[in-house]
């Protein structure tokens, strides 16, 4: 804190506060980034940029670039605003020396060509998607994907309805500015992005055709469950997009309907979280801890990130998700990680709470090298889940299957606003098996229900060292089961 | 080692024995906070003493299970948020259980909920399928008034033409009232305009604390306590926070003279008195017929202005033009919106540019009306042959736009600057041989002036040099041929 004595005293109330780094448990160290005083810095949107610059985007709309904020010492992080008032932005990549935004009338590349610092040229890529003047007409926006196309998927009007072009759909536009509509069955997402083998995944919120908040697979050509904006498939001469049953289950009406891709994942509402956002994966090859390969979904409710781990089982993704960090300043709405290993997240709380109590943040988390005792994979096996550990576990302990509890739920498919936790089933650990290396525990589980998430929470399993897990439970949605191989 | 495998069993229940307390903090605390004041200092409804929980439980029930969309006002407060439902998602027991700790908490003092209470309601509203409005809420479940603080209320009604707070004393009462509901009103008055309204009774404080009282009206008033004068807004205006008056005074618990003096000189008429103990979870507790306070459906105003040496923009929901819309000001005062729907300049204002308080705030629902005045609508149709397509824009260093514009083998470029009180636009065609005819108003009230000049509105005129203008009786085109250049110059009188 010596840094902070030599600055001038304007700043001295904003770093004084902002400074002080929070540690979120072992090994993961939370500091704010000084924002620009007196400027509301609603994020939206984060891009890397080359020469270890940041650029984010506000939800007033301002573009702004920050330098420092990879250093060691953030009282000498510098900020320009590069572009004003843009129409809220959310999604922001950097590539071919341009800015490329996602805002919500258009896709926009963004250019300083006199090098004033100012950006001069705003390119509308594309805009052949409706608005209406709805406020939760959101867009939200993607990297890159490996062919060069942006992802975009479009909220509802009002999150309920289809009143605009396209709205309730995913697209991806190409690097030429084509609009290709991609998925159906959008509800109302709060991020997209890409796993390690580059499909893509938004999160859509719980309401109306979705039980709870999930991490879902945008399969081109797949309807992702909410049927009212159906209808744009005849904009483009595109197949109808299923019609399901109100009041069913997702297991029933994708068995009827194989383009009904089902949830990745799901994020169970209250338990997990209550409102999703970011996707985003560990590309940084170790330098963030030990989940390398794993896909980071933010929390706007409770300023959390979550941790999931994917694998594909049947050709559907299916997979487990962790708390993972927790304790920001505000509600997560982006989220970047680069590949040095450094994690920004931004945030905003206005009009929709957050636990972190901040009107908005902008933050990063550095890994340390400190590995806490974590549950690092769970994956399913024919007759049970296998898990991989951080650290060897006790491995009395662990051989113990009255130490596993599990319990097996899935939610109502239909209209009304999300869904009770409903066909509730008690899964029961039968044999719980120690590899020689302590990290790997393969259980056997009498009474898996295919379609249902299922909670395993193991607190009572020590690491060799005597550790107790940083977070004990993992929610894991078997959309399907493993065949027996052989 | 059998203690580890209960706890492991406890650790995996489901929330049983439904605690409202931590049911509460999964599902509500984010929005409503754990003290129940409302997250982000207040930015969030409270629950802490919210009359919306006042009596019967069923409004609440209501709210929990269907949701509650747009404008509210709580203690005083105005919202305009949506409650998502929690009907579907949460069973009967469990938002009983949330209900009974949150109506026993935090100072709130009303019974208990029971899972039957929720069940019954559930039943009788079943057919709803969109959330709760306050204002259609409070029609089927009125908020129980609570006794008001004044005793022995009288109201003397005078008549006479005031800008200000006359003296009353000399003057002679038309009537004299008991208010036996404890409540002042303007509605007592036996007309619309030019009047004034004195008060007297005693204000019964419970407890000695310093009391704090809040007045705002429309148009003056001032309030006496105890022979002082407390609080006083006088002149004439409507009801807004800057038309308002708050102070605190010690009051020892007991009767204290109260006298409350107000008139009216024309238009709306209306006085708003309320009081409250200190503390953040305490509530205020109006004398006032109206419950309407200041800061009710207020938001702050965010001007945005261009400097003297670069023109602002702001890309947002603008009033009287297309969603796509594109603000912007420039320096000295001139401001236009261009729709990239319909790929033209479709208003013109000049003064203020725009004031973002409106989507700055909460979740910004709506479209904003130009700050401005001598506002014309240009134009409310496309402006270019159907297949046009909109490029983007070009920012020079001053922040002057050039907007692109592309069609099959042409790209027209469209400038903006300002120059001399004016606005100069120029038009470019640059491609093939192919001739684009552009739209240029349809204000519906075109008046050609000479060759070159025509009265858009009664306060603007453009000028046309280049682009052969035709004028139908109704709408202004011109005609850009290749490599060709039209300026249009807008001038206001």
């Amino acid at each position: 804190m010596k840094s902070l004595l030599s600055l001038p005293s304007r700043l001295h109330g904003l770093l004084a506060a902002a400074l002080v780094p929070g540690l979120l448990h072992a090994g993961y160290l939370r500091e704010e980034i000084p924002l620009p005083p007196g400027e509301v810095m609603e994020i939206g949107s984060i891009a890397l940029m080359p020469g270890d610059k940041v650029a984010v985007t506000t939800r007033r709309g301002d573009l702004w670039i920050c330098d420092g904020a990879y250093g060691d010492d953030l009282s000498q992080v510098k900020w320009h605003r590069f572009a004003e008032h843009l129409h809220e932005p959310l999604g922001m990549f950097w590539k071919d020396d341009s800015l490329w935004l996602t805002q919500r009338p258009e896709l926009t590349r963004i250019q300083d060509t006199d090098g004033d610092g100012l950006g001069d040229v705003f390119e509308t890529v594309c805009d052949d998607w409706g608005i209406n003047g709805d406020y939760h007409e959101y867009a939200f926006g993607s990297t890159p994907d490996r062919e060069g196309n942006v992802w975009i998927v479009l909220c509802l009007t009002g999150s309920f309805h289809a009143r605009s072009d396209w709205r309730g759909w995913c697209v991806r536009v190409t690097p030429e500015g084509e609009m290709i509509p991609t998925c159906s069955g959008i509800r109302s997402p709060g991020g997209i992005g890409f796993n390690a083998a580059g499909d893509c995944f938004y999160t859509d919120n719980q309401g109306v055709w979705n039980g709870s908040s999930s991490l879902k697979w945008l399969r081109p050509g797949s309807f992702q469950g909410n049927p009212t904006a159906n209808r744009y498939h005849q904009l483009a001469d595109l197949p109808a997009p299923p019609e399901p049953r109100d009041g069913s289950r997702i297991l029933t009406e994708r068995e009827r309907f194989p383009e009904l891709v089902p949830p990745a994942v799901i994020l169970p509402h209250g338990k997990v979280g209550q409102s999703p956002t970011a996707v985003i994966t560990d590309h940084s090859g170790g330098k963030f801890g030990p989940f390398a390969g794993q896909v980071l979904v933010g929390e706007q409710t409770h300023s959390q990130v979550q941790r999931v781990h994917l694998e594909k089982v049947n050709g559907l993704y299916q997979g487990a998700v962790f708390h993972f960090l927790e304790g920001f300043e505000a509600g997560i709405v982006p989220m970047r990680l680069s590949d040095s290993g450094t994690l920004f997240i931004g945030g905003t709380n206005r009009g929709w709470a957050s636990r972190g109590s901040k009107p908005f943040t902008f933050e990063r988390v550095r890994w340390d090298g400190k590995t806490d005792f974590e549950i690092h994979t769970m994956s399913a096996r024919p007759d049970g889940f296998e898990l991989t550990f951080t650290k060897p576990v006790d491995p009395d302990a662990a051989a113990d299957p009255g130490r596993y509890a599990m319990r097996a739920w899935t939610y109502l498919y239909q209209s009304k606003y999300g869904s009770p936790e409903v066909d509730d089933s008690r899964p029961t650990v039968t044999a719980a098996r120690v590899s020689d290396d302590g990290r790997t525990v393969r259980l056997v589980v009498d009474g898996l229900v295919r379609g249902h998430v299922h909670q395993l929470d193991l607190r009572e399993v020590p690491s060799a060292g005597g550790e107790k897990l940083a977070h004990a439970s993992a929610w894991y949605t078997l959309n399907e089961i493993p065949h027996p191989t052989r | 080692m059998r203690l580890p495998l209960v706890l492991a069993t406890l650790v995996a229940a489901p929330l049983a024995a439904q605690d409202g307390g931590q049911l509460y903090a999964t599902y509500c605390s984010a929005c409503h906070a754990n003290d129940g004041l409302g997250a982000t200092g207040g930015q969030f409804p409270p629950l802490a003493e919210s009359e919306w929980l006042r009596g019967e439980p069923d409004r609440a029930i209501k709210i929990v299970l269907h949701g509650l969309s747009g404008p509210i006002e709580v203690g005083g407060r105005g919202y305009n948020l949506i409650m998502p439902p929690q009907g579907a998602a949460l069973p009967d027991d469990q938002i009983a259980a949330i209900l009974s700790y949150v109506r026993t908490s935090w100072g709130n003092r009303e019974s208990a909920v029971t899972p039957q209470q929720v069940a019954d309601l559930r039943l009788a509203t079943a057919q709803r399928d969109k959330p709760y409005t306050a204002a259609g809420l409070l029609k089927q479940h009125p908020i129980p008034r609570e006794p008001s603080a004044l005793r022995n209320l009288t109201s003397r009604i005078y008549h006479g033409q005031w800008d200000k707070l006359p003296d009353f004393d000399p003057l002679e009462a038309r009537n004299i009232e008991e208010e036996h509901d404890g409540r002042i009103s303007v509605t007592h008055a036996d007309r619309e305009d030019h009047f004034g309204l004195v008060w007297e009774g005693e204000f019964v404080a419970e407890k000695s604390a310093v009391h704090r009282f809040r007045l705002a009206c429309d148009d003056g008033a001032r309030v006496v306590i105890d022979g002082k004068e407390l609080l006083k807004v006088d002149g004439t205006g409507p009801i807004s926070a800057d038309r308002s008056d708050e102070k605190g005074i010690r009051l020892e618990a007991g009767a204290h003279p109260i006298r409350i003096e107000y008139f009216e000189a024309r238009g709306h008429e209306d006085i708003v008195l309320a009081w409250k103990l200190p503390g953040g979870t305490s509530r205020w507790h109006y004398l006032s017929e109206s419950e309407t306070g200041p800061n009710r459906g207020g938001r702050p105003s965010i001007p945005i202005e261009p400097t003297p040496e670069r023109a602002a923009i702001y890309r947002n929901f603008i009033a009287g033009t297309t969603p796509r819309a594109i603000g912007i000001g420039l320096p000295g005062g001139i401001n236009f919106a261009w729709s990239a729907d319909h790929l033209a300049p479709e208003l013109a204002w000049t003064g203020p540019f725009i004031d973002a308080g409106r989507h700055w705030t909460a979740r910004g629902q709506g479209a904003q009306e130009p700050a401005g005045h001598r506002l014309v609508r240009l134009s409310r149709t496309p402006a270019f042959p159907a297949e046009a397509r909109f490029r983007g824009y070009t920012l020079d260093p001053a922040g002057n736009p050039t907007f692109r514009i592309t069609r099959p083998g042409v790209v027209i470029e469209d400038a903006y600057r300002a120059r001399e009180g004016h606005l100069l636009r120029t038009l470019r065609s640059r491609g093939e041989e192919t001739r684009t005819r552009v739209l240029v108003a349809d204000t519906g009230s075109i008046e050609r002036l000479d060759d070159t000049t025509w009265r858009l509105s009664d306060t603007l005129v453009v000028r046309i040099a280049g682009g052969r203008p035709e004028f139908d009786g109704r709408k202004l085109h011109l005609t850009l041929a290749p490599a060709d250049s039209v300026t249009l110059t807008y001038i206001w009188r």
